[in-house]
């Protein structure tokens, strides 16, 4: 009977050996992939240069976001008061604000030496 | 710009190629100020750099690029190693949370061997390309290939033979966070012969948490969407002022193809795909109205009213979710097809009348000079519903297919070309009463899952 007990012991403690984690296999190291994406790689793009805007044409963005054409109109308006050697061109950008208008940026290109986009929001 | 979006703006500038680039900031917002506030922002200061907001803004054009400015060439990007750094799993699930990996919650570690039987979900190679996905237009896309995808679809919890859908999902192109400040929502739906391969959940509480496959595939795209689309970042890639719940697991449910009553085709046969085919579409909107309500009036006569007045930031479309035995009763009045009862329900809403004025300052002044139907329109009162359904929509033009799109766009191509309206009719759920649900959801795209089997 005490032989029958001294081994139910035995097997208790192998069994909790094994459902016992031990400190080793929480300091266990292991490998795992890297989650994410591959990135582009990124060209500069060359700013041009810069000077005085006296005598000059500078194009006034608008990007058209929702209810901002208070703003846009009052940052026309101040700059034409402040500077008024420059000719300021008010111009919106076609579509919403997030559509690209190339026409819009060839003609400032040809007609312009600068440009002020206003985003929002 | 105004002052709340220096990370974004600096981000983007970089990410654009132009690091340097001139921004000037105000404070914000400058939407719907009076032009006396306008004046006051304009003649304060920066309120990123304290000095005069003008003085900046003549600045930015006027004063000669730095050496800093001049440079040309590339930028490097962090390298991307295959493999982290080995660490235990402790640690590593917390680099993943604090590396904003995650939804916030913890995840599955994508050991080589888990990440070795997900991809036995799938033929395809581990390199081969899947696609590219951005937060948003304006932003840069990144790429990634089946065994990136597989990672994610680890973490998430998924099995593998839930993988062909979220390949498909993820061959989409498409970001599950979208990078708006009016916190976007999207919503997974599949459809096929796969929803009962995989064990998905069609029936009783579908689209909450009891699923495995429905759970792990919708939270699979928002991990995608982070890791792999670059998307995701609180003040730089996701900009959402309240942010969205739905965006955890994207609403991800199948349809209930069994119980659609006689004549309701399912989703994708709408959509011009084989009834045998196994399909993922996508859908995008902000919010959902679960609608438990007993009325007198017939359950489609209902839902016109909702639809009449459901007001989110998503105004001229919507999604029904609509029950089995609710479908069967409007069946049994006589609509014999969802695209019945999706005209039905655009030609018979109407739109409160200040949501309808909002935008029509030209219509205002059309009406006040006599001009029909607008100035009948004005004469009902602010609080009138006005007679013109937000659901109706001018369909696209027949043209020739084009090659260049993809599978996805090609969808959506043919849906704009096909419908007159803006709804959705999907029937899911486990017909325990006569309730329906809906959204602001628009669809947006398919992708065949038997293609990345």
């Amino acid at each position: 009977m005490k032989k029958i007990g001294w081994f139910v012991l035995a097997l208790l403690f192998l069994f909790s050996l094994q459902a016992t984690e031990t400190p080793a296999a929480q300091d266990e190291m292991i490998t795992v992939y890297n989650p994410r994406g591959i990135q582009p790689p990124i060209r500069l793009i060359p700013m041009p240069e810069r000077g005085s805007i006296e005598g000059k044409t500078v194009y006034l963005v608008d990007t058209k976001y929702p209810n901002t054409k208070p703003f846009v109109n009052e940052l026309y308006k101040i700059l034409k008061e402040r500077y008024p050697k420059t000719n300021w061109v008010l111009k919106d950008k076609i579509g919403m604000y997030m559509q690209d208008d190339p026409n819009l940026w060839a003609e400032i290109k040809e007609k312009a030496q600068g440009m002020i986009m206003v985003i929002g929001h | 710009m105004t002052n709340r979006f220096v990370e974004l703006a600096s981000t983007t500038a970089y990410k654009k190629g132009i690091p340097k680039l001139r921004i000037i900031y105000t404070p914000h917002p400058i939407t719907d100020r009076p032009a006396d506030q306008c004046r006051k922002f304009l003649e304060g200061n920066d309120p990123h750099t304290g000095k005069p907001l003008l003085d900046e803004i003549i600045g930015a054009i006027t004063k000669p690029l730095s050496e800093e400015e001049k440079k040309r060439g590339f930028i490097k990007r962090e390298p991307r190693p295959r493999f982290l750094p080995p660490d235990t799993a402790d640690n590593l699930q917390q680099l993943f949370i604090d590396s904003n990996f995650t939804d916030g919650g913890p995840i599955i570690l994508p050991t080589k061997e888990r990440v070795a039987e997900m991809l036995k979900g799938t033929s395809h190679d581990p390199e081969e390309i899947v696609g590219t996905m951005r937060p948003s237009p304006p932003h840069e896309a990144w790429e990634y290939n089946v065994e990136m995808v597989a990672v994610n679809a680890v973490m998430a919890g998924a099995k593998p033979e839930y993988f062909p859908v979220i390949l498909a999902l993820a061959s989409t192109g498409t970001s599950s966070l979208f990078s708006s400040t009016s916190s976007f929502a999207r919503m997974v739906l599949v459809n096929g012969p796969i929803v009962k391969e995989i064990g998905m959940n069609a029936g009783i509480g579908a689209m909450g948490p009891f699923n495995q496959a429905n759970t792990t595939i919708g939270r699979a795209w928002t991990l995608i969407s982070k890791n792999l689309g670059g998307s995701g970042k609180p003040g730089e890639t996701y900009l959402g002022s309240l942010g969205n719940p739905l965006s955890y697991n994207n609403m991800c449910f199948p349809e209930n193809e069994e119980a659609l009553p006689e004549g309701w085709k399912p989703f994708h046969v709408q959509k011009g795909f084989n009834e045998s085919d196994s399909v993922v579409s996508i859908f995008s909107g902000w919010s959902y109205n679960n609608i438990a309500w007993y009325s007198k009036l017939p359950n489609q006569d209902v839902m016109k009213n909702w639809l009449s007045h459901f007001f989110s930031f998503g105004v001229s479309q919507a999604t029904f979710m609509i029950d089995p035995v609710t479908a069967a009763y409007i069946h049994d009045d006589g609509f014999d097809s969802k695209e019945k009862l999706a005209d039905y329900l655009a030609k018979n809403s109407t739109t409160p009348a200040w949501l309808y004025w909002q935008r029509r300052e030209r219509q205002i002044e059309m009406g006040k000079n006599g001009t029909e139907p607008y100035a009948s329109y004005l004469k009902l009162g602010e609080n009138a519903d006005i007679p013109e359904s937000r659901f109706i929509r001018r369909p696209l033009p027949k043209q020739n297919s084009d090659d260049t799109l993809t599978e996805s766009g090609r969808a959506f191509l043919r849906d704009r070309i096909d419908k007159d309206n803006s709804l959705e009719i999907l029937v899911v759920g486990g017909g325990t009463n006569t309730y329906w649900g809906g959204g602001d959801f628009s669809y947006m795209s398919s992708a065949l899952v038997d293609k990345w089997r």
